[in-house]
């Protein structure tokens, strides 16, 4: 199976004032097409950063991040953020709905950016909301729905444009058990049913059984 | 378009704060509308100023006359084609009532006519004005205002000393004159003219010249000519002071103009402090939603678009502030004519309304404030990385 996640050797150095800090040194990860992928460590270990660079929010220092058949570090800033609304579904720990849009624009909101009419845009958007079971709740604005809700709202703006590959940084983090346990069941079924890669960041041993791997990350060095 | 609800939901985030910067916006842009309208009302008449005529009036102040003697010797100077005597008579309808006022004047008929091309009466009537003593000339804006028609009469009191003969003075209206604004801008049809020869019998010969209109054959020459006027009554009692139409009027309007100038002092400073409240609405707006941007960046927005979007938001304040600041100018111009005390002081000015002009200028200056405001956290959004925002939330 072909790797949809190719990272070759590479280096992520901030500069704090006059201090070098290497957070990945030197980082090989493949990811094969349809893999469920569970990157752990400790914090400040460097997973989120990892994370942001396969997702194309961040640029490494060195060495080369192929996601989909991209280079990401070859795109400009502007070929990068069409990129990323095509290839990569970012989910967050806290969700990031934007708080004076209902759950339906707030899943619109990638698709603004597509030639889609209006109808569309609406119809795709609650398709997506049908597969995290929310679609009863459209009309709802973010402070209206729980934490498991907005995640799964959250979860449908990742997958509504349909990207080849979902990033997760710390996804059941900010949930109950009760509520993680459901998205990680809905995280399975992307993986399983739709076909989706995913690369999931967590600190919960529990949420990293569910994935089919786990790499271990410690101080910018993957162990495992 | 797709994009408009956006930031219209985002206006409505936070109401107290969107309101109050809009009402803030609204107070400046009604400032801007109502004292330029102003400003323009005291100003407009300028602009019928003619190059060819000079106003020779008396060295001292407007206050005093000058002898009728001097009109013969002014049409004497070389390079002067006519001479008019005018007169402002004050008249009002009822005695030091100014709630019907309208500017009247005492002229030399006939070669006032030929100078003041601008106001175009019907010949038949401008013949039976000339034949009638007691008839008038009045502008088509008074004659609307009244109701008036030819063949009508009414009464007019000075409230200047001499002008007071105790009685009214009769007039029959002869002649409506009417203008044509797009070869004369500026010019008033709210004014009446009578005779000089008029107000000359009735003050039993008593009264002088307020004003010589001299008309010039060279407007190059309006300098040389009006020294050479003022040169001949050098060593009288009355000596003159000759200047231009445009002068002449510009110093009658210089007292409303440095209220102009402070006022829009004024104005501009409330004008800067509104451009930093906004400004500071909406760095507040946008340093709220660090997260949010980064999340439209993460989904693809690109750096261009999410700039776009928080200037179409400063704009869409600005555009409120704008139309609502309009609308209350509109308003209050509308009703200052029948406030009172101001209403008197402001009803005599033709063309008080909020022009189109004016108006354009107000929304735009919104626009700009709000695009202004709006600039800065736009760029900061628009550089901002994405890694750097979502670690600072």
């Amino acid at each position: 199976m072909a790797n949809v996640v190719d990272v070759q050797g590479v280096r992520k150095v901030y500069n704090r004032d006059s201090l070098e800090i290497v957070v990945l040194d030197g980082i090989t990860l493949l990811v094969p097409e349809g893999e469920f992928v569970a990157l752990m460590g400790p914090s400040g270990s460097g997973k989120t950063t990892l994370l942001n660079l396969i997702a194309g929010i961040d640029r490494p220092t060195s060495g080369r991040v192929t996601v989909a058949g991209t280079d990401v570090a070859r795109l400009s800033e502007s070929a990068l953020a069409r990129w990323r609304s095509r290839t990569v579904g970012f989910i967050f720990q806290f969700y990031n709905l934007i708080p004076v849009l209902t759950a339906l624009e707030n899943v619109q909101l990638p698709l603004l950016l597509a030639p889609l009419s209006r109808k569309e845009r609406r119809e795709r958007a609650l398709t997506a909301l049908r597969i995290v079971g929310l679609e009863d709740r459209s009309a709802h604005y973010p402070r209206q729905l729980s934490g498991g809700q907005e995640q799964r709202v959250a979860i449908a703006r990742a997958i509504v444009a349909d990207p080849k590959v979902l990033v997760a940084d710390e996804p059941t983090g900010d949930l109950d058990a009760r509520s993680a346990e459901e998205i990680l069941t809905l995280m399975e079924t992307l993986n399983r049913d739709f076909k989706k890669t995913i690369v999931m960041v967590t600190h919960d041993p529990r949420a990293a059984q569910r994935a089919h791997a786990q790499k271990h990350l410690d101080k910018g060095v993957l162990t495992a | 378009m797709r994009h408009l609800p956006y930031i219209l939901k985002h206006l409505r985030r936070n109401w107290v704060r969107t309101g109050s910067t809009v009402l803030a916006m609204s107070v400046c842009i009604f400032l801007f509308c109502t004292l330029q309208t102003f400003v323009r009302a005291v100003t407009w008449n300028l602009q019928s100023a003619s190059a060819t005529r000079l106003v020779t009036r008396h060295a001292v102040s407007l206050v005093f006359n000058m002898p009728i003697a001097y009109k013969e010797r002014i049409a004497a100077v070389p390079g002067v084609v006519r001479v008019a005597k005018v007169n402002w008579f004050g008249g009002t309808r009822r005695p030091n009532d100014f709630t019907e006022f309208f500017p009247n004047f005492a002229v030399e008929a006939e070669p006032y006519l030929e100078i003041h091309p601008e106001f175009i009466v019907p010949e038949d009537q401008k013949k039976a004005f000339l034949a009638d003593q007691r008839g008038c000339l009045v502008g088509r804006r008074t004659i609307d205002r009244f109701g008036w028609k030819i063949g009508g009469t009414f009464q007019l009191e000075s409230f200047i000393p001499p002008y007071r003969v105790g009685k009214p003075f009769d007039f029959m209206i002869d002649g409506i004159f009417d203008t044509d604004l797009a070869r004369y801008p500026g010019t008033d049809t709210s004014m009446m003219f009578f005779h000089y020869k008029y107000l000359y019998e009735m003050t039993n010969q008593r009264v002088g010249v307020g004003t010589y209109v001299v008309e010039i054959g060279d407007p190059h020459q309006a300098t040389a000519v009006g020294r050479a006027i003022d040169a001949l009554f050098e060593n009288s009692d009355a000596q003159t002071k000759t200047e231009t139409e445009a002068a002449f009027r510009a110093g009658f309007v210089s007292l409303a103009g440095n209220l102009a100038f402070l006022l829009n002092s004024i104005a501009l400073a409330v004008t800067f402090t509104i451009l930093l409240v906004t400004a500071n609405t909406m760095s507040m707006a946008v340093r709220e939603r660090r997260t949010e941007i980064a999340v439209l960046k993460t989904v693809g927005f690109p750096s261009g678009l999410v700039m776009g979007l928080i200037l179409g938001e400063s704009a869409a304040l600005g555009a409120l502030g704008g139309g609502s600041g309009l609308l209350f100018g509109w308003g209050l111009i509308r009703m200052l004519p029948s406030l009172p005390f101001i209403g008197e002081a402001v009803r005599g000015f033709p063309e008080l309304g909020l022009s189109p002009a004016i108006g354009g200028l107000g929304f735009a200056l919104a626009l700009g404030l709000g695009l202004g405001a709006g600039l800065i956290p736009a760029l900061l959004a628009y550089r901002a990385r994405i890694t750097d925002m979502l670690r600072q939330a």
